[in-house]
């Protein structure tokens, strides 16, 4: 049950105690892109957010990354996204903005296209 | 004569009765006259003259002579008389005195003795006392064990519960539940350091400074007013870890407690010669300057250990912080704020403190790789990583195909494929070499991603085939050969055979539930939506159909 490698800080202190997001800008899936490099001093979720999301990366592979519950990244994220720092994009939105739908005709042709590879 | 040589205020010595002292020279006197005048008699008479007043002269000479000697044989009789009374004397006195000092001899002895009887049972109910002392430590130290094993266990689990559940409302109740324990474990562990039993759990790995500062904020009360500046690259060894973080915990309980619970405590730590120097500062009351010297020479490392007759009350934290400074050669000092309270500066020696790099500063954040060249290393992983495999795999599921992110894509590739490493490794060896030896030709033969033109091969780190084939898997549901990688043995077969009927409850589900094979499941979801969606639109189902009819279809 305890892992050894478990850090001594806990949950309430990387958000101020909230459990709650402010925002409902996030979903599991939901991309992130970082807008600014990590400065010295950021908390070092915060930073390590920044480091990761140089590429969209989408909220639950930042929340297994940083080994937080996802309720408490988006947290993280909320706080990220109204300083500004991040911008968010859902992933059908994204989809749209690349004017690429997930054709299952297309998914087939890949995949065949894969096996005769 | 004799009763002026008599001793004063001592008893009269016997006098023998003397004879008066003119007797010797009357008689000595009449026995010279009538030898003279028998002289004178018997004398020539040319010769009488000179011969009576020779003769008289004579006897007067000799009448004086014996008049003297009869009186100093007197007088030195009745000396030495006085000389045996006075021994006499002296000796009765003598003898009373080593009688008296006989009888207080033997008093004092007894005295001694019962003195000693005395000491020895004082002795004993020291002796008593110290053992009672000692068992009511060695009970607090263990009962203070056991409660900071119990705090321990419990936060572990609470952190498990709060991985478990994501509804806000539960977690709001979890995090409360969370601090509440934490602040009893900060109880368990300072009634642990008072009674002499070790602080709390022991870290294997230096913890780093911002891990150490938010530990402690987070076993106290107000921590929400705690800020946090300047967090240096530092960490501090583990086995003081624990004992320093403890000490800051105390430390910001008192400034937290005296000062307004509007205000903010400002917490600094800076890397200076000395080591890491760590500044509290709150706004509260001014301490008087006897207050502060009061509260610095507790905490001072000067003074002698524990002395537990010292505590005041329920007031122990500032005896723990002394304690905890004594014991890992802290040195702490107060001093008025300039915010208008009082600041507390800890100097943490820099023989606790190791650098911190700064990939390990970010947590648990693996460098991703680097998206162009080879991959030198795998870079190492902690084991529990490779639970959270699916959610690094399953983005890439969701958008192959958008030229711009495939360098994201294959860099999460890379990533799960480093983190499934073993896996990889295993399905090398055994009958999944094909599949293998095809996906690295597909990364060779469009190492920027589909959409780019075709570049020269490049090495490709050998685990990316296997994503390709969990892929394949995944979409397919056929389990074909070799083992499958964790993420999909978790899921439910069930959710990747029943294509389409996906909806968005589904997905909701598998945001509440945080485990791997719901994350995979709600990103397929994610599919899912899309394709319904689509055959909503077109009405064709596809699935499960064998992969050979789609060739044949062609």
């Amino acid at each position: 049950m305890t892992r050894p490698d478990e850090d001594p800080d806990r949950l309430y202190t990387l958000t101020g105690g909230r459990s709650q997001a402010d925002s409902d800008a996030f979903d599991l899936v939901t991309l992130v892109v970082s807008e600014c490099d990590p400065v010295r001093g950021m908390q070092s979720e915060h930073a390590a957010i920044l480091d990761m999301c140089r590429a969209p990366t989408a909220v639950v592979e930042i929340a297994a990354e940083l080994r937080l519950p996802v309720g408490i990244t988006i947290i993280l994220l909320s706080d990220l996204l109204a300083a500004g720092k991040i911008t968010v994009r859902h992933p059908e939105h994204a989809a749209r903005q690349w004017n690429w739908s997930p054709d299952t005709t297309t998914l087939e042709k890949v995949l065949v296209g894969l096996r005769k590879l | 004569m004799s009763e002026s040589l008599s001793p004063p205020g001592g008893e009269q010595p016997p006098v023998r009765s003397q004879r008066p002292p003119f007797l010797t020279p009357a008689i000595s006197l009449l026995v010279c006259a009538a030898a003279v005048a028998a002289a004178v008699l018997f004398a020539p008479n040319d010769f009488r003259l000179p011969l009576a007043i020779g003769a008289s002269v004579a006897a007067l000479l000799l009448t004086a002579s014996v008049t003297a000697a009869v009186f100093y044989r007197g007088r030195a009789r009745q000396l030495t008389r006085e000389a045996h009374a006075y021994r006499a004397q002296a000796d009765a006195r003598v003898a009373a005195t080593i009688a008296a000092a006989q009888a207080r001899i033997a008093e004092s002895e007894s005295g001694i003795a019962a003195l000693r009887e005395q000491v020895a049972e004082q002795a004993r109910a020291a002796k008593e006392s110290e053992n009672r002392r000692a068992a009511a430590l060695a009970a607090f130290a263990g009962a203070a064990g056991r409660m900071q094993a119990a705090s321990t266990s419990m936060l572990a689990e609470l952190r498990e519960m709060e991985h478990r559940h994501a509804d806000p409302k539960v977690l709001a109740d979890l995090l409360e539940l969370d601090h509440r324990t934490a602040q009893a474990g900060r109880l368990a562990d300072s009634i642990a350091v008072l009674s002499g039993a070790r602080s709390g759990r022991r870290w294997a790995k230096p913890i780093a400074m911002e891990s150490i500062l938010r530990g402690a904020m987070g076993r106290v009360a107000g921590y929400q007013r705690v800020r946090l500046r300047a967090i240096t690259e530092i960490a501090i060894a583990g086995h003081a870890a624990e004992g320093v973080m403890h000490a800051l915990a105390e430390l910001l309980d008192n400034a937290c407690n005296f000062s307004p619970p509007t205000t903010e405590v400002h917490v600094y730590a800076a890397e200076v010669p000395a080591g890491v120097v760590i500044t509290i500062e709150d706004s509260g009351l001014v301490m008087s300057e006897s207050a502060l010297r009061r509260a610095e020479s507790a905490v001072t490392t000067r003074r002698r250990p524990t002395d537990l007759s010292s505590l005041s009350g329920t007031r122990l934290g500032l005896a723990v912080v002394g304690h905890l400074a004594r014991k890992h050669d802290l040195t702490i000092s107060y001093r008025p704020s300039a915010i208008g309270g009082t600041a507390v500066v800890v100097v943490v020696p820099r023989e606790l403190t190791t650098r911190l790099e700064r990939s390990t500063t970010s947590s648990r954040l693996t460098p991703l790789p680097a998206t162009t060249g080879p991959q030198p290393a795998v870079p190492p992983r902690p084991a529990a990583l490779t639970q959270h495999t699916p959610a690094a795999v399953l983005p890439t599921v969701h958008q192959p195909t958008a030229a711009a992110q495939l360098d994201t894509d294959r860099s999460v590739h890379e990533v799960s494929a480093a983190e499934s490493g073993k896996i990889g490794e295993d399905s090398t060896t055994s009958g999944g070499l094909p599949k293998r030896r095809r996906g690295s030709t597909l990364a060779s033969v469009h190492p920027d991603g589909l959409g780019a033109p075709a570049a020269p091969a490049r090495p490709r780190p050998p685990a990316s085939p296997n994503s390709l084939a969990a892929f394949q898997r995944a979409v397919t549901g056929r389990d074909s050969g070799g083992p499958a990688p964790a993420a999909f043995t978790n899921l439910d077969p069930a959710a990747l055979t029943n294509r389409g009927q996906g909806s968005a409850g589904d997905s909701g589900t598998g945001r509440g539930e945080f485990g791997a094979g719901a994350r995979a499941a709600s990103l397929l979801d994610g599919i899912r939506r899309g394709e319904s969606r689509r055959e909503n639109d077109g009405g064709t189902p596809h699935l499960p159909a064998p992969p050979t009819s789609w060739e044949t279809d062609r």
